[in-house]
């Protein structure tokens, strides 16, 4: 019954066998899984007023914070740092501080590219696979939030 | 019965569709295949569900540019929950923004990175145009190329945008860069399912960054300026004028808060913050 039929629809079917075949070759032609470790970004300079922007923390946290450093923390300019997905809620919190300071902050935003390392370690440890190293770049943002000088 | 439930719902689609609005009926089918590519894979048993919902969706989708499609599932949420509560999205629009560069020539090269744009098309016509026809001594060559090039993208596209001004200081060095952000207007009109009638706009702001990268040197003064090749310079001048400060700074600054709160609670709050910070420095 069905099967004349299956020309018809022939793309639905087949193209879930297509995939689990596609993708048991591919696994059998690397022997050695690796567990991808990513090390954590490089030490950064720390001053009492950086804020290093992550996506773990609660955004208003982080925006309290900044405003907290500004306001009662005597500070006339702090630096937002912002690496990767966080580069959004880095911007973000620069622009709400500025929007809540009525024109009174001034952002001055710098780009940079930060090289991280990736950790593979062999996950059987009887395969014999080395551990390698391996890596790559992600951009970063630096945001100076500053109140300018009267001038 | 004998049919394929897939040619089956096509159908349907097709004859809804065109009861709906006959003109635009053809059109729509573009997109709503495009839909089905995407979901089919991950999850068929939706498929249903999700068709009774995008066939009035489509003529929203026809509206708006190539933006939202490549990235369905994203979107797919808000517009299920205000779907929910009766609503549908119908248009999304851009307001024009100021130009954050002021006294920019108007023949300057604007790379509009969206969230799908692949970063090799943008890298590859960007960097044809930048630099020219290779000919010529060495010093020459980049007179045939534009001199300025700005790229700007917003929401989820600035990290793509920052990439693609990285990678083009790197590979065409010595380029100065001025670097603005700003919050963008975006519209969105959505309307009534039931009544159609009420219409409802939404304005959002959306974060948006655009970088401009110039062979001719800019106004240092100006907020967001970049020197060509400024990182090496960036951290060396941070790391000197660290290695001063927290030894010194940050003793004082540490305990005085402890000795001055004298609410446990706050006292709370102070280590609390402390701590996050040092596990971010080690």
């Amino acid at each position: 019954m069905t099967e004349p039929r299956n020309p018809g629809m022939s793309t639905v079917p087949q193209t879930h066998p297509a995939h689990t075949e596609s993708t048991s070759p591919a696994v059998e032609m690397d022997p050695v899984e690796y567990t991808l470790r990513k090390r954590l970004p490089r030490k950064l300079p720390k001053r009492r007023n950086d804020v290093y922007v992550n996506m773990k923390t609660d955004f208003r946290a982080q925006l309290a914070r900044c405003q907290k450093l500004l306001d009662g923390g005597g500070h006339r300019e702090i630096c937002v740092h912002g690496l990767g997905l966080a580069i959004n809620r880095a911007i973000n919190i620069a622009l709400q501080l500025q929007a809540s300071s009525q024109g009174a902050l001034q952002l001055a935003a710098n780009t940079s590219t930060v090289e991280l390392v990736d950790d593979l370690e062999p996950e059987d440890p009887d395969e014999a696979g080395e551990p390698m190293t391996r890596t790559r770049n992600n951009s970063a943002i630096h945001i100076k939030v500053f109140y300018p000088d009267p001038q | 019965m004998f049919t394929g439930c897939g040619v089956v719902s096509g159908q349907n689609q097709c004859l809804t569709n065109n009861a709906v609005k006959p003109q635009p009926g053809l059109e729509v089918n573009k997109p709503i295949q495009y839909d089905n590519g995407i979901i089919h894979e991950t999850c068929p048993i939706f498929q249903g569900q999700n068709y009774t919902n995008s066939v009035t969706q489509p003529v929203g989708l026809n509206g708006v540019s190539n933006i939202q499609k490549p990235i369905p599932l994203p979107i797919s949420p808000p517009a299920i929950k205000l779907g929910q509560d009766g609503f549908k999205k119908v248009c999304r629009t851009e307001e024009e923004s100021p130009c954050p560069f002021p006294g920019l020539p108007s023949g300057v090269l604007e790379m509009r990175v969206k969230e799908g744009s692949k970063i090799r098309n943008l890298m590859g016509f960007a960097m044809a145009r930048m630099q020219g026809e290779k000919g010529g001594s060495g010093g020459s060559a980049g007179a045939a190329g534009l001199r300025q090039v700005v790229f700007t993208g917003s929401g989820r596209a600035v990290t793509k945008t920052i990439t693609c001004a990285e990678i083009m200081k790197r590979k065409v060095g010595c380029l100065h860069q001025l670097t603005k952000l700003q919050y963008k207007v975006v519209k969105e009109v959505w309307e009534s399912n039931q009544g159609s009638t009420s219409e409802m706009t939404v304005h959002r702001t959306v974060p948006s960054i655009s970088i401009l990268l110039s062979k001719d040197p800019l106004d240092p003064q100006e907020p967001g300026y970049q020197p060509p090749e400024a990182f090496s310079a960036l951290w060396e001048d941070r790391a000197g004028s660290e290695s001063a400060a927290p030894t010194t700074c940050k003793r004082p600054l540490g305990s005085s808060p402890y000795s001055g709160f004298s609410h446990p609670k706050k006292l709370c709050l102070g280590s609390a913050s402390l701590s996050p910070s040092s596990s971010l420095t080690s």
